[in-house]
């Protein structure tokens, strides 16, 4: 290798190296875009519901926020979702704060499975007492995308080549009637 | 690429060092590979529940991916490597990867592992894209039972399928023998990720569970009888445990660490709970590996038959991990609610699942003898 081509390929390599090293953290994660919002009255707490998709459909996942006037600071609550769909024990969980969204509690990357009229609930106390509130009509619309047994098909067929392979090497094979040591 | 006749013993020596260079290079990059991807998953895993957000672009993904892009990239040379032999005349030894396949009509000749662990790889990249179609619609979900998930994970097993045949074809050599007694473990880890799949289904058992109660047994009769040596089924479970200890350490560490790098902070109201891989790895396997040394050892000093033998096995280790999966998360998740009624369906399915398991077991290991044929057997 010429000094030349050396000098190349190690300005290739830093560059990529930088490159990476700089864009890998700032890619990690994206800024949450609120591009609708609904309002709750939760006792003396006015809650600004936001929603990172508008309108939602089944199985697609979105952030949602929840800021109660003033900010979450000092406050607490639990939120309470109720809808098809919702496993029991997915009912109620404590209002904690959105992880790219630090300012608000929040759902991130938050899916429903399925379509229909969905409830969030909010219990919430702080400085003006305990307060308890619901926006009761939140409509999910059905999956976007191809059907989901054309999509399971497709994604099945690594383990049906497996299972061709499987069945391919036991005919030939037939290992029931070789002998097998230990 | 053999070498042993070269060598006037053809002793010990001659056995350690039969297959080449290369061929042990390209062996252990594939298992590299799968070792990253199992990393790269665990790491992925808890990032997820402990920090949350991401994009195509976290470090974990690139991990998932690049590993799985070395396997393929060092199945795809070794394919070629044994292409070029052949068309030279002078073809690769068995060892190398098992046994040859003619490939489009001969144009190439895959080392039966090699093909299969390539095949996975490449079935991975393509999946890839349907995974950026999925994210597209549906956007980044955080579930792994999606069908581009679920197609990834299976490509990945596939990998790992390939990389258990590339070294049971050299299992009378050293190396060979520990890159089964390595590989094992990894599928141990993995195969039972796909089952995610059937969560869409109401079942009243989750089923990775299910799939942990069937590979488990399945793949140490698979090791413990391809060796055919005592202390391997010990050997197998020993690794599987120090990998568990690692990714036990590694990914909250991971998580954690690349989290304060990008500045997000760790969700709040998280408990404390076991990383998510690893607490899923049966913990007690080393116990379920003694009492199938005992079997074995038994088996060949009274010449029992091993075709039943493995049925025994596959049950004993079958109720010992199906019995110590709540026992360990009673143990290590002290927020766990098991019921009794829980406690006993994973218990009972450990019996007929481990039975199936010690069957297919021997059935494959018998497979792989006939597929891949080590030197001696090959005369």
């Amino acid at each position: 290798m010429t000094s030349r081509t050396r000098r190349l390929v190690v300005t290739a390599l830093a560059v990529l190296t930088l490159t990476f090293a700089g864009v890998a953290p700032a890619m990690a994660y994206a800024p949450v875009d609120i591009v609708h919002t609904e309002h709750v009255q939760a006792g003396p707490y006015s809650v600004t519901v936001g929603f990172s998709v508008w309108p939602i459909r089944a199985m697609q996942s979105l952030d949602f926020t929840f800021l109660p006037g003033g900010g979450i600071a000092g406050k607490s609550g639990t939120l309470l979702v109720d809808g098809p769909g919702v496993k029991s024990d997915e009912h109620t969980r404590p209002l904690v704060r959105h992880p790219r969204k630090l300012d608000s509690w929040g759902l991130d990357v938050k899916s429903f499975d399925t379509a229909g009229v969905y409830r969030f609930g909010f219990a919430i106390d702080g400085p003006q007492g305990h307060g308890e509130g619901n926006l009761g009509d939140i409509t999910i619309l059905d999956q976007p995308g191809p059907p989901l047994a054309l999509s399971w098909t497709v994604g099945s067929l690594p383990f049906a080549g497996l299972i061709v392979f499987l069945v391919v090497a036991w005919r030939r094979v037939r290992p029931g009637r070789l002998p097998l040591a230990v | 690429m053999d070498i042993s006749a070269a060598l006037p013993d053809g002793g010990r020596t001659a056995a350690r060092t039969r297959t080449g260079t290369a061929a042990q290079a390209g062996a252990w990059t594939v298992f590299l590979g799968t070792v990253i991807t199992t990393a790269g998953l665990s790491w992925d895993i808890q990032w997820h529940t402990e920090v949350g957000p991401d994009t195509f672009f976290t470090l974990s993904h690139l991990a998932l991916y690049s590993g799985s892009a070395l396997s393929g990239i060092a199945s795809l040379v070794m394919v070629l490597l044994a292409t070029a032999a052949q068309r030279a005349g002078r073809p690769m030894p068995r060892t190398t990867g098992g046994t040859p396949v003619r490939v489009f009509g001969g144009v190439f000749t895959a080392p039966l592992g090699y093909l299969v662990s390539g095949i996975g790889a490449a079935s991975f990249l393509l999946y890839g894209l349907l995974d950026l179609v999925w994210h597209s619609i549906y956007g980044f979900d955080a579930v792994l039972n999606t069908p581009s998930h679920v197609a990834l994970f299976l490509s990945i097993t596939v990998t790992m399928i390939g990389s258990i045949i590339v070294f049971a074809a050299a299992r009378d050599e050293r190396w060979g023998h520990w890159g089964v007694v390595g590989s094992i473990p990894i599928l141990i880890t993995f195969a039972p990720i796909p089952a995610n799949a059937l969560k869409n289904l109401p079942l009243p058992i989750d089923p990775t569970i299910i799939g942990i109660i069937f590979f488990s047994p399945l793949l140490l009769v698979i090791g413990a009888t391809l060796l055919r040596r005592p202390g391997s089924a010990i050997a197998i479970a020993v690794v599987l445990g120090v990998l568990q200890a690692f990714l036990w350490w590694f990914s909250p560490w991971a998580a954690e660490t690349y989290a304060a790098a990008v500045g997000l902070p760790l969700r709040d109201g998280l408990t404390a709970q076991p990383p998510d891989l690893p607490g899923a790895m049966p913990m007690f396997l080393i116990v379920a590996a003694v009492l199938v040394e005992v079997l074995l050892h038994r088996t060949r000093r009274r010449g029992l038959d091993a075709r039943r033998v493995v049925l025994l096995a596959g049950a004993v280790t079958g109720l010992v991990v199906a019995i110590g999966l709540p026992l360990q998360q009673i143990l290590t998740d002290p927020t766990s609610e098991i019921s009794g009624t829980e406690f006993a369906l994973v218990a009972i399915l450990g019996l007929p699942l481990g039975v199936l398991a010690g069957f297919l077991g021997g059935r494959f290991t018998t497979m792989l003898d006939a597929l891949t044929p080590t030197s001696k057997e090959a005369r």
